[in-house]
């Protein structure tokens, strides 16, 4: 048993903890920090799970809708960020298309090998897993830079005759980045620790 | 069995979770992870003071960056401005209830927890009072931080003018200067002071036993 398997790291306080079978709480802020491992992959693999699918829709449907004096034009994230370069922003396309398309499918990526090689006990370092599941968080929030433009977008070009509007895109690319958060969050790093127990 | 003393000088680093036993470092010097060479802790000997300077200019910058306005577009003589009243009537008006309550929550009602919650907690530790409510707010403080994403919302603003750099005379408001003190000051504050610290010095303070 290597030394790190006997002690964690509380996530609120960052105090370090002696693993003991009675004691689920943290000695000094008093929260949960040996919740059931087994709820906390599932819980991990629900959220993921939701988020695939939100993904979907966010990529078919419209992100941005503008009316132009009665006429209505949509833009799905593939579509604007093509429309981007063609314009000629070239960085301005590659932020976004790294921002929303590249972040949440890396995070997807990510999330289910953490998931796949703490289950089956690939034999990889435990360090670098960690550094991966530590990109993972903080990646994540990135994604919502397209969602945070449309929005900006609608109550600036907000006039009579042209309007801009989040489309039904936004709420699904909204939701998606919201779920990837919440499942990275519920991933317990001990699972990266107890690799070799294999208890569930 | 291993004593509360002996727990306290050991840390496990944020990144890569390697075990480290903290050694005493001299003044304003700063302890690496010896594996990823991640920021583990320092020895700084004011850190209420600092911290609480920096919390009340975010506190003002904050406040001046959600009053005013942000931007303002000129589109052949019609203008629209970027403000936080603006954002809330767009969103009643479309009904775009998800994203909204999304976006509201993410830039402004996350953000100003966390720098009031830091204004109380670090006034409350300064004067060693009300150790069960400075907990509280560290914990609170712990479970928001990762969903406050001004420093995101100022890309997209980036990004949004830069789209209509083409068709709009662009001015930027009194707000814009603001929101970038708000954004240095927050990244100062909330990524690179340690927690770590301020949790240690909630157990010298409050002798760590408050229920």
């Amino acid at each position: 048993m290597s030394r790190e398997l006997e002690y964690i790291r509380c996530h609120i306080c960052e105090a370090v903890n002696y693993v003991n079978e009675k004691e689920t709480k943290c000695r000094r802020c008093h929260e949960e920090i040996a919740p059931n491992l087994r709820l906390s992959y599932h819980k991990t693999l629900a959220f993921l799970i939701t988020a695939i699918i939100f993904y979907i829709p966010a990529n078919l449907y419209p992100i941005l809708v503008s009316k132009q004096f009665g006429k209505t034009t949509t833009n799905t994230i593939m579509g604007g960020i093509i429309h981007l370069w063609d314009a000629g922003s070239y960085p301005i396309a590659l932020i976004i298309l790294l921002a929303s398309v590249f972040v949440p499918l890396l995070k997807f990526i990510l999330i289910i090998y953490l998931l796949i090689s703490t289950r089956h006990n690939l034999h990889s370092s435990k360090v670098d897993k960690h550094k991966l599941f530590y990109i993972t968080e903080i990646i994540g929030p990135w994604s919502m830079v397209d969602v945070f433009v449309v929005v900006i977008l609608s109550v600036l070009i907000h006039f009579s005759g042209v309007q801009i509007f989040p489309g039904e895109g936004a709420t699904a690319f909204g939701l998606m980045v919201f779920f990837t958060m919440i499942s990275a969050q519920s991933f317990d790093p001990r699972l990266i620790n107890q690799q070799k127990g294999d208890t569930f | 069995m291993i004593t509360e003393e002996e727990l306290d000088n050991l840390i496990i680093c944020k990144k890569c979770h390697t075990l480290h036993k903290r050694v005493p470092l001299p003044p304003n010097k700063k302890a690496f992870c010896s594996k990823c060479d991640i920021l583990l802790y320092q020895n700084n000997p004011n850190i209420l003071n600092k911290t609480l300077a920096l919390v009340i200019a975010a506190t003002i910058s904050l406040f001046v960056a959600f009053k005013f306005t942000i931007v303002t577009i000129d589109i052949q003589g019609m203008e629209k401005s970027l403000t936080l009243y603006a954002l809330f009537m767009v969103i009643l008006e479309q009904h775009q209830y998800i994203v909204g309550v999304m976006f509201i929550f993410l830039i402004f009602i996350f953000p100003i927890t966390i720098i009031f919650s830091m204004l109380i907690l670090l006034i409350l530790m300064k004067r060693k009072k009300g150790g069960y409510l400075v907990k509280r707010l560290l914990i609170l403080l712990a479970h928001i931080r990762p969903w406050s994403m001004v420093d995101i919302f100022f890309i997209s603003l980036l990004v949004a003018m830069v789209k209509l750099f083409d068709y709009a005379y662009i001015e930027l408001g009194v707000s814009f200067i603001a929101l970038i003190f708000t954004l240095i000051l927050d990244i100062i504050i909330t990524k690179n002071l340690s927690f770590y610290e301020l949790w240690n010095l909630y157990t010298k303070i409050y002798g760590g036993v408050n229920e």
